[in-house]
């Protein structure tokens, strides 16, 4: 079936309603008639289908950038305390 | 006494790590993160390194949404470190070990908010009223007539090299890590937590003690901020070329 977008063929959610989804949505947190009703909304909107891959794409960018390094300074300290506190090799019983 | 296995304390550090990975029943443990606890108890520094190495950018940046600046935040992090190195032994696996890191660092934060300014951390301030706001613009949509609610302006598609494309690129980077940072505390701290740190949904909910309704609200909302700081960016990027 062609999906035409100018024929209102999914009139039960908006773009702005799965925008606003979107994110409930890439969990599977939205209740299921939700779930359905994106579903049908994604397979005929080039839009909301961007919109929610690129959602999709930041989710997994996140995970992937630097963040701020350790300072040295406090990689050493810290690397001291967790020596110091070792609790010191068992005895044997 | 035959009991010893039960109790984590008692036994020695080589016999609790041992006994670790049957000991914890709770599903909240990875293996990943079960074998780095062992390797934690036994005094491994380089376990120590990767731990460090892996949390703590994520927890500077968390911090610095409670507290006044960036040297604040340091002492913050080295706190919760700290009290991390010391709450290791006793550490029972009720949660992940990154939400039980988080979950020290968000109470030492906070803390330390409150006493630094001596009135509300901010993430008090803008409670409930930001999560009534659409994540998206709405002027991206049609107002009215038949196409009301649909697309106005849609997003442009990314390829699927444009997450390579944007790891690869020192300003993308800083656009996101820039959109990040300027989160308020209560979306960024989601964000952090689920995207970042990896938390799962219900153990993100329980430590700030929020509706996973409201998770996904403000999850998404600090996302969509992510993703517009990317647009703008490549809307520029195309220019420039
Ligand atoms: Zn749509």
């Amino acid at each position: 079936m062609a999906l035409n977008p100018a024929q209102p063929s999914v009139p039960d959610i908006t773009c702005r309603e799965v925008a606003e989804w979107a994110s409930a949505y890439l969990d599977a947190h939205a209740d299921d008639a939700t779930q359905v009703r994106m579903a049908l909304h994604l397979a005929a909107c080039a839009g909301c289908e961007a919109y929610v891959s690129q959602i999709a794409a930041v989710r997994d960018l996140l995970g992937r950038l630097p963040g701020p390094a350790v300072e040295p300074t406090l990689r050493d300290r810290l690397r001291q305390a967790f020596s110091a506190n070792r609790t010191p090799p068992p005895t044997k019983m | 006494m035959n009991s010893a296995i039960a109790t984590h304390e008692s036994p020695g550090p080589i016999l609790s790590a041992a006994a670790l990975p049957g000991g914890f029943t709770g599903p909240s443990l990875s293996q990943e993160e079960r074998s780095l606890i062992v390797r934690l108890r036994k005094g491994d520094e380089g376990a120590f390194d990767e731990l460090v190495n892996k949390h703590h950018g994520a927890l500077i940046r968390m911090a610095l949404g409670h507290v006044a600046d960036r040297e604040a935040a340091e002492e913050v992090v080295q706190d919760t470190w700290m009290a991390v190195i010391q709450g290791l032994p006793r550490f029972e696996g009720r949660s992940s070990l990154r939400t039980w890191i988080c979950g020290i660092l968000i109470h030492k934060a906070k803390d330390r908010g409150v006493r630094e300014k001596r009135h509300a951390t901010f993430s008090d301030f803008e409670s409930h009223d930001d999560d009534h706001d659409e994540a998206v613009d709405p002027s991206r949509f049609h107002q009215n007539g038949e196409w009301a609610g649909h697309w106005a302006f849609p997003p442009q598609p990314w390829d699927e090299q444009t997450p390579e494309k944007l790891l690869a690129s020192r300003q993308a980077v800083a656009a996101m890590q820039q959109a990040i940072d300027s989160l308020p505390p209560t979306l960024k701290e989601v964000l952090i937590l689920r995207d970042i740190e990896g938390i799962e949904a219900k153990e993100a909910c329980e430590l700030l003690q929020i509706t996973e309704t409201n998770l996904y609200v403000r999850l998404h909302r600090a996302r969509e901020r992510v993703r517009r700081a990317v647009e703008i960016y490549l809307e520029g990027a195309a220019l420039t070329v």
